[in-house]
């Protein structure tokens, strides 16, 4: 959606001076949403910069403590496995979503009636909630009365393979959407021109849909990575971090911290780290996708 | 030439029917040719999504003293719906009205507050206004999970703990963001022309606001309606963490306790499921286009 | 151990009284109203209409210790066991020594896979509950040093209902600092040796008194493809019970009392490394099968396995009786055997020592409008009728009159054998996780989990143990 933004921000006019005050409200009608924004979420992520220099049971009042919570960010081996398993899901889940979703919406974006039926088919997954999903999963992994009567959850790579998967199962239908209507705003005309030349099929989709598509990437990764960033209900519900520690990713760990041995000072700072961790890599995928060179080329019109 | 240059056409997308001005006789060709190997690849997502799908209607029809035989294709011998009374007998109504208003509120509170701030954004443009716009174009990075700790306190403090109110600022808190750019987006796209005409009535900026603004932002209004409503309705952690008791548990909650009080009985469970997703399949049914559409407004056009 | 019993089923009162119940009256009168008032000015006024924001406010729990003192609520563990306690406040309500203290009693079921975790955000809200249900010990260690507890020594020393109402060594189980912050309401739990009689019949085994014995009938077990042993190992609270048996029995209670008055050079003891070794050479040698590391005793998973005669054997607490009596009705009434955990070769520990949990305890908010109604709730736990529902539901009661009702139980045989476990016990060991305490718990569960499932070793176990605090 950074995108979209953008691309309004670049597109729009300079303010015209002799432009009159026509439904220009005053700022203030902006105020009772920025209060409301600012007392949910930007005060809390201050209180949770704050705590994470606190020690806080959750019951007394939080005592300062100084950098110690991020000391023991630095020194703690559960931090490490997690953050190297976050990343690794993050990865793992963005090339599963990415490749499916890019091809099936390349795909869907055909006029075909039957390929119109299926998109609506593959769509159905979406409508359940990433819990309802979760639980589906979890059932049908049971390893003593599920359908797949293995030890799927309970074994490193099947856990971790089980998280990606079922996170794809889920919001692959929704990226397959994003694609879908990129695709269908490629000018016609690229392809016409490319026939004339004489490309075919896989060159067609190689020089002309992939470039073409590329904002389009841009935007369904930075939700795919903040989205993977947060996967915590499916870790929850299918294997509690488990087995041992091998899927407690940050959210989980976050989790755990807080909610499970109280120590609400460490989760913060865990909560902050996983803020300016979602942060920087946001900035960091606009960036890197070319977004700012593309930014200028327009202005110039 | 590069296309970067090429000017893009403005089209309104048709969640199905791509541009609307696209002739009939001028189809693009490269989309009406049938790709074999694409249509492979469609059709073995579409066991990946079917499969789950119908092991777990088919899983949910078993009686729950038969052991599921491990062959997810096997219909049920004798279908029965007791697992289906079983989850209704167990509050599965109060959870879902919970969840209908939890996400009513939510869409009511979002839209209440992002469609002015949008207008502010656009149309005023001044320092302020500028400001509240950025507030929201960095807020769409902070993730919950990262806040949930001082929310918890904040609800605490406020007397809101386990009560429905708890999930819903909160949660229509962190839909403003996506809904206020997606808005934003939109209403650019309002010709300047119209806002002189309506000036020349002598229009105030209310009136602008209801006459003009909202039914020609109608399209990004649907997307902000959807996007807040698929929050409420997939918000796990924020129920879980700020309720506790019967009253104010949600239907995603609602499943997650169930897995322990189903237990191995993997039908009722399944069943629970199978009856979280009906509301929002009829919806589906009904208004498949306008859900898709408003869906694909999220990713951006 | 997290589960006080088993599976948390039977909602109670889930369908009904939506709404009808909280207490829309208490945004009014106190400090916090204004803070509320402005919020919803600042943040939402705009959309919610004053109705709209009671309603859905009053949806909540409402009440708690931030109430009139006309209701209290209880959060109790939610379980098969929650009847008990229901047909207690239902009982309560209608005394006269609820009509004296003018008001009634409201239980509040928290399901029991998130316990701990619900209460402690509860009690770190304003509408926390006036009586919670705990495990003693370390378990009410954080709320004690927050001030959140009353003292129940003195009420108690004052009361001979109280005072002679209950077993003294189960009343002390309880303590922090030699004083009484809790009164016990539910059965005792000893961690017991289930038996599968069927399969053992099949296969001409006796329950272990030793470890080699142990071991000699797993290999028979396993050639007959059963699993020996049920272990739900995603709860890690099963395991647990493995570790603190092994433990008593190869270096006696005194290993784990050092650890538990604080000195975490205590897990440097032998014990504790020859018990992980042991613990994994079980599972190397597929004493649990292949897939316990995804099974899960809370949603029954583990339970169904040894009722189906998949696993021949269970460690778990007592409470696995009434488990089994509600799920597979056949396979307790006929089938369940119950042993005690056998004798390591070499060991020090007394075969008579018990692990587990000697009962769980209602304790009191000192934030509760109501102390007297709460207390006359507590001292219901010592009435006949009380404990005579806990006998029905084939509990034990720690009531000093369970030993004249132990013939009525549904099951007076297994009554009997945990009634004397528990009496002659030269030790009664508190599950780890509980006399740690739940941060302190939860770590150690951690690198129990990690051991399990092959990630650490024993001696790595033993070294992150130490390094716990």
């Amino acid at each position: 959606m950074t995108v979209t933004v953008e691309k309004a921000r670049t597109a729009e006019k300079p303010p015209t001076r002799h432009a009159n005050r026509a439904g220009r409200p005053h700022a203030a009608w902006a105020l009772p949403g920025v209060l409301f924004f600012t007392f949910f979420a930007v005060v809390p992520m201050a209180l949770a910069l704050y705590l994470s220099f606190t020690t806080w049971d959750g019951l007394g009042d939080p005592r300062p403590v100084g950098l110690d919570n991020w000391k023991k960010l630095l020194d703690d081996p559960r931090m490490t496995q997690s953050l190297g398993l976050t990343v690794v899901l993050t990865v793992a889940s963005w090339a599963f979503q990415t490749v499916i979703a890019l091809l099936l919406g390349v795909w869907a974006a055909g006029r075909q009636r039957n390929r119109a039926i299926l998109s609506a088919i593959f769509f159905v997954p979406f409508l359940l909630s990433s819990t309802a999903i979760s639980i589906l999963f979890y059932a049908l992994l049971d390893p003593n009365f599920g359908i797949i009567q293995r030890d799927t959850l309970g074994s490193q790579s099947g856990a971790f393979l089980a998280i990606v998967f079922v996170g794809g199962w889920q919001f692959i239908p929704f990226h397959t959407l994003i694609y879908q209507g990129g695709a269908r705003q490629i000018p016609e005309v690229l392809y016409q021109a490319a026939a004339i030349d004489g490309a075919g099929r896989y060159r067609q989709f190689f020089s002309i849909t992939l470039p073409q598509l590329r904002h389009t990437i841009t935007t369904s990764t930075v939700l795919m990575v903040v989205g993977s960033l947060t996967y915590f209900e499916t870790v929850l519900i299918l294997t509690k971090g488990g087995p041992g520690t091998d899927t407690a990713i940050l959210p989980y760990l976050m989790y755990e911290a807080g909610f499970k041995t109280y120590d609400f000072g460490y989760a913060s700072a865990i909560a902050s780290f996983l803020v300016l961790a979602a942060t920087g890599l946001s900035i960091v995928l606009v960036r890197l996708t070319g977004f700012g060179a593309m930014r200028s080329t327009r202005e110039g019109m | 030439m590069s296309h970067d240059t090429l000017p893009r056409p403005t089209r309104t997308l048709q969640p199905d029917g791509g541009p609307a001005k696209a002739s009939p006789g001028r189809r693009r060709h490269w989309t009406r040719r049938a790709n074999p190997v694409a249509g492979l690849g469609a059709f073995v997502w579409l066991v990946i999504v079917l499969v789950p799908i119908y092991a777990m209607l088919s899983a949910s029809l078993t009686g729950a003293d038969k052991a599921l035989t491990g062959n997810p294709l096997k219909p049920p011998t004798d279908p029965t719906l007791d697992n289906y009374n079983t989850v209704l007998g167990n509050g599965f109504g109060h959870l879902l009205s919970n969840t209908a208003i939890v996400a009513v509120a939510v869409v009511g509170i979002v839209l209440t507050l992002s469609v002015p701030l949008a207008y502010v954004a656009v149309r005023t443009r001044d320092r302020w206004s500028n400001a509240a716009f950025r507030l929201f174009l960095v807020g769409v990075a902070i993730p919950a999970q990262a806040v949930v700790v001082p929310l918890y306190l904040l609800i605490a403090k406020l007397d809101l703990y386990d009560t429905l109110l708890a999930v819903i600022l909160p949660t229509a808190a962190f839909a403003m963001p996506v809904s206020v750019l997606v808005l934003v987006g939109t209403l650019r796209d309002v010709s300047e022309d119209l806002y002189e005409a309506m000036a020349l009535d002598g229009a105030s900026p209310l009136r602008v606001l209801f006459q003009l603004t909202i039914p020609l932002a109608k399209g990004g209004i649907s997307t902000v309606v959807i996007y807040s409503a698929l929050q409420a309705w997939n918000g796990f952690l924020f129920p879980l963490i700020f309720t506790q008791s019967d009253e104010p548990r949600v239907l995603t909650l609602g499943l997650f306790n169930y897995v322990s009080q189903f237990g191995v009985n993997i039908p009722a469970l399944l069943a629970s499921v199978v009856l979280s997703g009906i509301p929002i399949f009829a919806v589906y049914l009904v208004a498949r286009r306008a859900l898709v559409g408003g869906l694909m407004g999220v990713g951006g056009k | 151990m997290e589960s006080s019993r088993g599976l948390s089923t039977g909602n109670a009162g889930e369908a009904g009284d939506a709404g009808s119940s909280g207490n829309p009256g208490n945004s009014t009168g106190d400090g916090r109203s204004f803070s509320r008032r402005w919020f919803l000015g600042a943040g939402s006024a705009s959309l919610l209409t004053a109705g709209l924001g009671t309603g859905l406010t009053a949806c909540g729990s409402g009440g708690g210790a931030g109430g009139d003192g006309k209701t209290i609520t209880a959060f109790v563990y939610g379980d098969d066991a929650v009847k008990v306690q229901q047909a207690g406040v239902d009982r309560f309500n209608k005394s006269a020594a609820a009509k004296k203290a003018g008001g009634t009693v409201k239980l509040t079921e928290v399901p029991g896979s998130d316990y701990s975790p619900k209460l402690r955000t509860a009690m770190g809200s304003p509408s926390a509950p006036d009586v919670f249900f705990n495990w003693g010990g370390g378990s009410i260690k954080p709320y004690e040093e927050a001030g959140k507890l009353v003292d129940l020594t003195e009420i108690i020393e004052g009361d001979p209902v109280l005072k002679d109402g209950f077993l003294p060594s189960v009343l002390a189980a309880g303590d922090l600092g030699g004083r009484h912050y809790g009164i016990p309401m539910r059965g005792m739990q000893p961690v017991i040796l289930f038996y599968n009689k069927a399969v053992f019949a099949e296969h001409k085994l006796q329950p272990p008194t030793t470890w080699d014995q142990l071991l000699d009938n797993n290999t028979k077990l396993k050639k007959a493809k059963i699993t020996p042993f049920a272990l739900g190992g995603t709860d890690v609270w099963p395991d647990l019970m493995w570790l603190e048996y092994l433990v008593d029995r190869v270096g006696g209670p005194e290993v784990f009392k050092r650890i538990q008055d604080g000195d975490a050079e205590g897990w440097g003891d032998p014990a504790i490394l020859r018990a992980a070794e042991l613990v994994k050479e079980l599972i190397d040698d597929g004493a649990f099968g292949s897939k316990f590391t995804s099974v899960s005793y809370v949603n029954g998973g583990a339970p169904a396995v040894f009722a189906r005669g998949k696993a021949a054997m269970h460690l778990m607490g007592s409470w696995e009786y009434s488990t089994q009596l509600g799920k597979f009705p056949d396979f307790a009434k006929k089938n369940l055997g119950w042993a005690a955990f056998p004798t390591v070769e070499g060991g020090t520990g007394d075969v008579r020592n018990v692990v587990g949990n000697p009962t769980n305890y209602w304790s009191i908010n000192a934030r509760t409008k109501n102390k007297d109604l709460a207390v006359g709730f507590l001292k219901d736990c010592a009435s006949k009728a009380y404990a005579q529902a806990l006998i029905d539901n084939g509990d034990v009661p720690t009531t000093s009159n369970a030993a004249a009702l132990l013939s009525s139980s549904p099951n007076p045989e297994y009554a009997k054998f945990q009634y004397d476990m528990v009496q002659q016990a030269p030790a009664f060991t508190l599950s780890w996780d509980q006399a740690l305490g739940d941060g302190l718990g939860t770590k150690m569960h951690t690198e129990i989990g990690k051991l399990f499932a092959g990630q650490s070793s024993p001696s790595e176990f033993v070294t992150a143990c130490k390094g716990l605090k």
